[in-house]
């Protein structure tokens, strides 16, 4: 109701003339803005206080330490922009990297040990996905269940016990590809790369993308344009699954090692990244391209506090914070600073 | 009416601002006790604006408020509730998992010895509510009642507190013929007894059926004030949309062809829909009238797949599997459904995608979007259906209704398909968009589609429709067309099943002035709510 002047201005059918790049890096990252601050003003105060800070070696160790974060934050976004929730991404990641060390005290070349750890994963989320979209329990309730069931598989898996992978004759291939670099950049840091852009192509030039931001705008809407809601919803826990399972190749290859236990303040981390990201956790909203964000800003937290040797039990307390402050700024951009009353839903 | 006493509540030169739109621009006017008014204009013009400020639900960035010729700011909803202003806007504010007796009383919940008086609480909720002639289960819980029950909750509860001015923000959109034709009694009761109600509304006949006066706004500015109901509809009309509408519901040339749609013991297995058949040719427009709940609406769903539904439905002869809106589009059923906000739009995205999400299964090859071809045909829905935007990037509810229901239309249009369900393509949209929405349905027509048409507004039915197929109890009672196409056969069918003259006890409202070329709407009997 009161917009109304700005409607007033009839839109040519020729495309938007262009905008200055500042305002259209703001435009495209709108709600990642508190990140993206957050990122600047911790950047220049750490490379002002602490010389290590913009060294090389520094930041290739930032990327190394954060890579597992960011792997399972793409899935996810997926997971959040279609409306849903997979609470269960930390433990499957747990239990197909311990399928990932038994393939490879088997005695498995790298690439067979891969590919089924990866199966494993598609596995694991489309048992999640069936769950969720055929059988219509709710996504909190399923992925609740399938994390006490995954967590359970990874320990049953050894019985409880960890698996030293690094003298097997499989991981060579993995351990290089994960510590390694070529011309000075390491390869993670390339295989991150490519992963973004792999899913943001997905999510904003393939029909699964858009029917994924459909879905999770308005399903009852997608339904009606005949969208495949639950073969979308499916299909996005089973990327979930399949992220977790990268997720633990890449973990396996940091740490020599396949452990059935996992962090468990990871899981909030990855969705807290993809909130102060600026993903809606209503859906429909965000994208990738925040998530990154995210995850590079909890990560120069981290970092920030690890190179000004603060306890790393004030992180739980940072990341809580910070997370309810990206959201509210959300929040307060979406509804106008400070006001009260609601323009709308 | 006394002149020295000052206005119940008088504003003065208020200005409110958003950012990058002046929402009002000096807009003055006042209410006296036991006074009528319609506020009235196109969407965006400031209508809910203004009545939020009076509610206290927005802040005026100038301007003044006067209760009682006494200047007062009216902080929030309840400092506004102290001075007896309530505001009934259209989004529903009930406690979805509170029964109808704890929303109605919500906040002023009856005690006896500290403890909720529960059998007291449910006794006055009950009372209030059979004032109302609504006859609901209190003990219900809200989120299992339909919306326009919910609705009626909602104004159960603005009645019961103590009001002195009451705000109904489109309050009658989402009602029945028969609960709206309830409340306007219940209004001229309130005003008998020294309540002064603020109607906003588009609804003409509702308009004249209360009002004593009108005030138009127009773009955030006052166009105009106008006694009622001494001035012509049409001149109310000029007053909202700034210049002549002629030819309200436009032309066609009237050519029906083959037969396009088949549809023969369509039902649903509730029972809601019982079986129907009937034909619709190329470019003519079948007109489906009848109360809510007589099954009008389950049967655009059924045809768009909504729903499962059992029956035979052909579409150019080849038979159509129901029940999946999939194979409705497959098949060349373009459906628009009536509820836009849960059922049409995508709203954190924007009005590009709100447009191109219906089309992803042509827009893509290989299953990757074909961007160009995507923001060319975009542009061109919007270029075609006037939609009022100021980028193709902007959030779709940014947009006024009427825009976004243009958006929607132009988006199902665009598939050029030989059938087209539209249900209620009108709700919640302004005089001026209704219009458009007309002209180009009467091209879909002229182009050869077949159309069939689902609308709780006569006239609409009436302008538009080759014929009308008239629903009661489930099931259609009678196809009219030709000359008895008018207010009182459609409404006679609707409301009992039966011709008018069959059935004494009928009386249809139509003391209304009225012109043929503007419009009119269907406030016709009293209906039956579900």
């Amino acid at each position: 109701m009161n917009q109304s002047t700005a409607e007033r201005t009839d839109v040519k059918a020729a495309p938007p003339a262009r905008r200055p790049v500042l305002s259209r890096i703001a435009a495209a990252t709108g709600p990642a803005t508190g990140a993206i601050a957050g990122i600047v003003i911790l950047t220049v105060i750490l490379a002002l206080t602490q010389p290590v800070f913009l060294t090389w070696g520094n930041i290739t160790n930032l990327v190394g330490a954060n890579s597992v974060t960011l792997v399972l934050a793409l899935g996810a976004t997926f997971v959040l922009l279609a409306g849903g929730l997979d609470l269960s991404i930390v433990a499957a990641s747990a239990a197909t990297g311990m399928v990932f060390g038994l393939m490879l005290q088997s005695g498995a070349d790298a690439l067979p040990a891969i590919a089924v750890t990866l199966l494993a994963g598609l596995v694991f989320g489309l048992l999640n996905g069936v769950l969720t979209s055929y059988a219509r329990i709710p996504f909190l309730v399923v992925t609740l269940g399938t994390a006490s069931l995954f967590a359970s598989i990874a320990l049953l898996l050894n019985d409880g016990k960890t698996i030293n992978v690094f003298d097997f004759p499989g991981f060579a291939f993995v351990n290089d590809f994960v510590l390694g670099q070529a011309f000075g950049i390491p390869f993670i840091l390339m295989f991150d790369i490519v992963l973004v852009v792999i899913t943001a192509v997905v999510l904003r030039y393939t029909k699964f993308g858009r029917g994924i931001y459909a879905v999770g705008s308005n399903a009852e809407a997608a339904r009606l344009n005949g969208i495949n809601v639950r073969l979308t919803t499916m299909l996005v826990y089973v990327i979930v699954g399949f992220t977790a399972a990268l997720a633990s190749l890449v973990q396996v290859g940091r740490l020599a090692g396949a452990a059935p236990t996992f962090d468990a303040t990871l899981l909030l981390t990855v969705i807290a990244a993809v909130l102060i990201g600026g993903t809606a956790y209503t859906g429909g909203e965000g994208g990738v391209g925040g998530t990154v964000l995210g995850v590079l800003f909890l990560g120069v937290i981290q970092n920030g506090l690890t190179l000004t040797s603060v306890s790393s039990f004030w992180r739980g307390a940072v990341n809580g914070i910070v997370l309810i402050l990206a959201v509210a700024l959300g929040v307060a951009r979406q509804y106008g600073w400070l006001r009260f009353g609601r323009k709308g839903r | 009416m006394n002149a020295s006493e000052p206005a119940l509540i008088r504003v003065e030169n208020l200005v409110k601002r958003f950012p990058g739109v002046v929402a009002l621009d000096d807009v003055s006017l006042e209410i006296r006790a036991g006074e009528v008014l319609a506020l009235t204009g196109e969407n965006g013009s400031g209508k809910s604006t203004l009545s939020k400020i009076v509610g206290g639900l927005y802040q005026p960035d100038g301007g003044r408020i006067l209760v009682d010729g006494v200047e007062r700011r009216l902080a929030n909803p309840h400092a506004a509730l102290e001075h007896g202003i309530v505001l009934i806007s259209q989004e529903l504010t009930l406690a979805p998992t509170l029964t109808v007796a704890e929303n109605v009383l919500l906040g002023r919940l009856p005690r006896r010895g500290g403890a909720v008086d529960w059998p007291e609480t449910r006794r006055r909720a009950a009372e209030v509510l059979a004032e109302l002639g609504v006859h609901i289960d209190v003990e219900r819980r809200v989120d299992s009642l339909s919306v326009e029950l919910q609705q009626e909750v909602e104004i159960a509860r603005a009645i019961s507190t103590r009001a002195r001015l009451l705000i109904l923000d489109e309050a009658t959109s989402s009602l029945s013929e028969g609960a709206t034709l309830r409340l306007l009694d219940i209004v001229a009761g309130l005003s008998a007894r020294g309540v002064a109600v603020l109607m906003i509304t588009h609804r003409m006949p509702e308009i004249y059926a209360s009002c004593s006066r009108a005030v138009v706004l127009r773009d955030g500015a006052l166009a105009g004030e106008a006694p009622l109901p001494a001035t012509a509809e049409h001149e109310l009309v000029r007053m909202m949309v700034g210049r002549e509408l002629l030819d309200y519901y436009g032309s066609r040339v009237a050519a029906p062809a083959g037969v396009v749609l088949e549809v023969e013991g369509l039902h649903t297995a509730d029972g809601a829909l019982q079986p129907v058949a009937f034909e619709v040719r190329a470019g003519e427009v079948l007109g489906v009238a009848g109360l809510v709940g007589s099954g009008k609406a389950e049967l655009a769903m059924a045809l768009g797949g909504a729903i499962p539904a059992r029956g035979d439905v052909r579409v150019g002869g080849r038979p159509l599997r129901l029940g999946s809106p999939r194979r409705a589009i497959a098949a060349g059923i373009g459906y628009v459904p009536d509820d836009r906000r849960r059922e049409a739009l995508l709203p954190p995205r924007s009005v590009a995608e709100n447009i191109s999400f219906a089309w992803l299964g042509t827009i893509t090859r290989f299953g990757f979007v074909r961007v160009a071809a995507e923001r060319r045909d975009v542009a061109k829905v919007v270029a075609d259906y006037g939609v009022k935007t100021s980028s193709l990037d902007k959030r779709i509810t940014l947009l006024s209704g009427g825009n976004q229901q243009k958006a929607i239309l132009g988006r199902t249009f665009a598939r050029g398909c030989p059938v087209y369900v539209l249900n209620e393509p009108t709700r919640g949209v302004d005089v001026g968009s209704k219009s458009a929405i007309y002209g180009y349905i009467q091209a879909l027509a002229e182009k050869g589609a077949a159309v069939v048409l689902i609308s709780s507004e006569l006239p609409e039915l009436i302008g538009l429709s080759d014929r009308v197929a008239v629903f009661h109890h489930g099931g259609i009672r009678a196809v009219v067309s030709g000359d008895d196409l008018t207010e009182e056969v459609l409404g006679a069918y609707a409301v009992s099943g039966t011709r008018p003259g069959d059935h004494p006890s009928v009386v249809i409202s139509t003391d209304t002035p009225t012109s043929a070329d503007t419009p009119t709407s269907a406030v016709a009997g009293a209906g039956r709510t579900r």
